[in-house]
């Protein structure tokens, strides 16, 4: 859920989602409940991946042409199989009932490493073959036996700077402190982000974050819990933004950039303890494209396409070596640059990979 | 040898198994996942006990759907009463107007709905231009917010089944209440009324169920804070992976339509709710 | 409840839809007590005529006087007149008891008081024993007297009713009239009574009045209206009429008032001969059609047993009648 948000980079690809919602409800209604989904990713299987293709499994629209541009060129450039997408979402549940299912068309999905503990441990995922693919070529602790971090988002709050003009926030602390800071608030409501958010704010330092108390961090949060509201989406946290329903509010921080443009630099971005996500590719148990996958994951690792992919969909490379290529301008932005890096706190995916569904249901149960 | 089944029974048959297959079969595998994920037997039944969260969820659910319930049935019959005795022309772009906002996405409503009744909406930024009001209104964002939304969603659904159970109602009954002596609110109350009941009850049906299942409106105008059932399933399905907590959220829906139609059944003929002979 | 004296009376009542005129510049006294049909084809007026009483149609112009006092702006629940229905329009989620209960349980009478009004009201229409039912569990003929009950339940000063038995086959409804005027007889209230078939008009009425195109025609008792029609439309539409032109005047001739005999042999008043065109049986009379040179085919309704033999088609025949038999008409030709 989390990377299926983060990817739709576009109100258009925010309707799309929320229309698969909608199907979602109608087979509630017509009383299949689950049984929708099964029934409609068979029906969604019928692209069958041959051999002589990559199917990468993501979140469709520009995320889509991007990953064509920025890695697919190349890699067919480079093999001669080329690269095709099914844009229906790599959620945690529907990869495990693809596998499940034994009808497996997709060779990659573009998903959360913390995705790749999950799934591993089931056994739905492929193991990677790191004698193709370069541990060195990411985050330290980001190469994963089922997955590995190609880029980077993360989560980081803005603010309005008329409602503060005494002294804008500047740390978690002020944004949990509403009687310094009085005004409307918002936070991711899968509890992703939002949890490391509180604990930092309650005093945790960064780096010791994980394992995290989840109960410390639900009684900061609930107690703005009368002034928060909660986003699902990255373009609901914008439109929460941009139609001034916030003071201060939790955003994906590729999203910070374009959303001070559309504000006209009303509300700003706070780098300041920020946490970095890394975004996985994970493969399959029995994808139909076998090894030429590693491959693939190899190209995406490359200087020109982590470059690309940054300008591209504004996702920060995982890459040292194209962290350090980029431009003076884009540092700031991106999530891992020398600049931010002592200021960023590092997500834990194996922590999340073991404990989404107590965090998540507890972090539901708490705000609803 | 003669053949068991008559001729016609074999004619349907293929149809009959794939209805069998494509929507009782999967049915059968919720309420199956729902007792054997991650453990065999009614463990997942038993966390309705446990859980304070999942009772509350259902309770939200059940007291949204309700009030949702109520609110499109009254709107619903205010306006199907204004449509059935519209002249012919009117009636049409009455309905016409009706049936286009069935096409209206949900993304559409909800975003509409925000900047209309948001914080910095149309609403709540003229009252304050006015001086009416020194803060906003707080509409959306909370259960009120989703009540709206949902409403407007299911009134539609609301106004047809009744809208025809009005057609069908003979004008001179009504002639006849008042030349008896009924005033307009006798006559409505004691012959209209529980001459279109029916129609109401096949609205507040058709509305309570879907309602059920909705999910974008209350999880957007809800602000997060207003969890039902079909959201929570959702995220247990996709997210958290707990298929059997889902399958069992999804066999109780199941459960609770099919008793409150029981229900219904007892105290009067479904035929009759959906259009069937009144006899 | 209003005062049950008094006439109701209509004085230039008008009702217009647009350039389109319903019911036009209608004057008419009613008696209180009298049995009143409208009659006339559909689209004469009757019904619109009757719906302006009840207070379910605007006047246009004109006045509704009940007892001296108008009624014209009073709504329909407040003129205490009943009303039966084409179709009845019985309360179908209601029990008969309570269908006939109605008019009295809307107006907060006791109900000890209800109770055995609506017994009264289902002995008077023979239903002892219905009360429980559903209007949709009883015959067409008991819809009805249960509609009819309910109209009269709060003893109402004057009884409209619409087109009753249109719904009912020949043969009840020979059975059904009778009843309603022994009802009318027993009750003395006021009946305005619409229909569209002369037998029944003719058989029921103290008084007919003839509607065509919105104004009345005539009025007048049955015999009155069926012995001296006005005009060519009333001795038409009430009975059959042969129409005959003298002097440059139209009179009417009932086919019973015209004797038929063998050629030569006819003695009367007036005279002609002609050839029989057809002859029907018809059981109590014999009816031939006459051709007479000159004029149009004359109709002659003969008594079937008195006559004995029939006479042939292509018979010459004479035809005769009394002066008194024909009647001269307001109308200048046809």
């Amino acid at each position: 859920m989390h990377d299926k948000n983060f990817m739709r980079e576009t109100l258009l690809q925010g309707a799309q989602a929320f229309q698969a919602g909608k199907m979602q409800r109608r087979s509630f209604l017509a009383l299949c409940g689950m049984a929708g989904f099964a029934s409609a990713s068979v029906l969604a299987g019928k692209a069958e991946a041959a051999a002589s293709e990559i199917v990468m499994w993501n979140w469709g629209g520009q995320s889509e042409e991007c990953h064509q541009s920025a890695i697919g060129a190349a890699f067919t450039q480079d093999t001669g199989v080329p690269l095709k997408f099914d844009t229906s979402g790599p959620l945690q549940g529907k990869i495990k009932e693809m596998v499940d299912s034994g009808n497996v068309t997709a060779d990659v999905c573009d998903a959360d490493l913390f995705d790749a503990v999950a799934l591993g441990k089931t056994g739905h995922l492929e193991a990677l073959d790191y004698s193709v693919i370069d541990k060195t070529k990411t985050i330290d602790g980001y190469a994963l036996e089922f997955g590995i971090s190609i880029i980077l988002y993360g989560y980081a709050f803005m603010y309005d700077t008329q409602a503060y003009p005494d002294g804008p926030p500047t740390s978690w602390a002020d944004f949990f402190d509403t009687a310094k800071f009085p005004g409307t608030r918002s936070l991711y409501k899968w509890a992703n982000g939002s949890l490391e958010a509180a604990l930092m704010a309650d005093g945790v330092e960064k780096d010791k974050l994980y394992p995290l108390d989840i109960d410390r961090a639900l009684k900061k949060i609930t107690a703005i819990k009368a002034d928060t509201i909660y986003w699902g989406s990255g373009s609901e946290a914008q439109s929460m933004i941009v139609n001034g329903e916030v003071s201060m509010g939790m955003v994906w921080q590729n999203r910070g950039r374009s959303i001070e443009t559309e504000t006209n630099g009303r509300y700003k971005l706070v780098m300041n303890q920020a946490l970095a996500m890394p975004g996985a590719y994970i493969v399959p148990k029995g994808n139909p494209g076998g090894a030429d996958v590693m491959k693939f994951i190899a190209t995406a690792q490359s200087v020109p396409a982590q470059l690309d992919l940054f300008a591209c969909l504004g996702m920060t490379p995982t890459n040292p070596e194209a962290i350090a290529q980029m431009a003076e301008v884009d540092q700031p932005y991106s999530i891992t640059s020398a600049a931010n890096m002592p200021m960023i706190a590092l997500n834990d995916p194996t922590w999340w990979g073991e404990n989404t569904d107590a965090a998540v249901n507890a972090f539901l149960a708490a705000i609803s | 040898m003669r053949l068991p089944l008559k001729s016609g029974w074999l004619l349907v048959l293929p149809f009959l198994l794939l209805v069998g297959g494509l929507f009782l079969g999967p049915i059968l595998n919720v309420l199956w996942i729902s007792v054997t994920e991650p453990a065999p037997g009614f463990g997942n039944y038993a966390q309705l006990g446990s859980s304070d969260t999942l009772r509350r969820i259902l309770w939200t659910t059940l007291r949204v759907c309700v009030m949702c319930t109520a609110f499109s049935v009254i709107l619903g019959y205010s306006i199907a009463y204004a449509m059935v005795h519209a002249t012919g022309p009117a009636q049409s772009r009455m309905l016409g107007l009706l049936l286009i906002s069935f096409w209206i996405s949900v993304l559409v409503r909800t975003f509409s709905w925000l900047m209309l009744l948001g914080r910095n909406g149309v609403v709540n930024s003229t009252l304050d231009a006015l001086g009416i009001i020194s803060a906003p209104i707080p509409f959306m964002r909370n259960e009120l917010g989703v009540l709206i939304g949902m409403v407007h969603y299911m009134v539609p659904y609301a106004v047809l089944p009744i809208f025809a159970a009005m057609q069908s109602i003979d004008g001179r009954v009504v002639q006849a209440s008042r030349s008896l002596g009924g005033s307009g609110a006798q006559t409505f109350w004691r012959i209209y009324l529980p001459m279109t009941k029916p129609g109401v009850v096949a609205a507040s049906l058709v509305v309570f169920i879907i309602n059920l299942g909705f999910y974008v409106i209350p999880a957007v105008l809800g602000g997060g804070k207003v969890l039902m059932v079909a959201e929570y399933i959702s995220v247990q399905v996709l997210i958290t992976l707990q298929w059997g907590t889902a399958a069992m959220l999804a066999a109780i829906l199941l459960f609770g339509v099919l008793a409150l139609m029981f229900l219904m059944s007892r105290f009067m003929k479904l035929s009759t709710v959906f259009g069937g002979a009144r006899t | 409840m209003t005062k049950g004296n008094g006439s109701l009376c209509l004085t230039s009542l008008s009702k217009r839809y647009g350039a389109f005129t319903a019911v036009d510049n209608v004057n008419l006294q009613i008696e209180k007590g009298e049995f009143l049909t409208l009659l006339g084809p559909s689209g004469s007026g009757k019904t619109t005529l009757l719906m302006m009483i009840a207070g379910f149609q605007d006047i246009s112009e004109g006045d509704i006087l009940l007892g001296g006092v108008s009624i014209a702006q009073t709504p329909a629940e407040k003129r205490n007149f009943g009303m039966v229905f084409q179709g009845y329009a019985l309360f179908p989620h209601m029990s008969v008891h309570d269908n006939i209960a109605y008019p009295l349980s809307v107006r907060r009478r006791p109900k000890a008081e209800i109770d055995a009004r609506v017994a009264e009201m289902l002995d008077l229409v023979r239903l002892n024993g219905f009360a429980k039912r559903l209007p949709k569990e009883l015959s067409g003929g008991q819809q009805q007297r249960v509609a009819l009950a309910r109209a009269l339940c709060f003893a109402p000063p004057v009884l409209l009713l619409d087109e009753p038995l249109g719904a009912l086959d020949k043969k009840l409804r020979v059975e059904v009239q009778a009843q309603l005027k022994e009802i009318h007889r027993r009750v003395g209230t006021t009946f305005v009574y619409v229909t569209h078939d002369q037998e029944e008009a003719l058989s029921m009425s103290d008084r007919i009045v003839i509607m065509q195109n919105g104004r009345i025609e005539q009025v007048g008792t049955p015999a009155d209206l069926y012995q001296n029609p006005k005009t060519a439309f009333a001795a038409s539409f009430l009975g059959k009429s042969n129409f005959l032109h003298r002097d440059d005047a139209v009179f009417a001739l009932r086919p019973e008032k015209i004797d038929l005999s063998p050629e030569g042999q006819g003695m009367g008043a007036n005279k002609v001969s002609g050839v029989v065109l057809s002859v029907t049986y018809f059981g109590a009379v014999l009816k031939y059609q006459v051709e007479v040179p000159g004029m149009d085919p004359i109709e002659v309704d003969v008594d079937a047993w008195r006559s004995g033999q029939a006479l042939p088609q292509g018979a010459r025949v004479d035809l005769t009648w009394a002066d008194s038999a024909a009647v001269r008409l307001l109308d200048q030709s046809l």
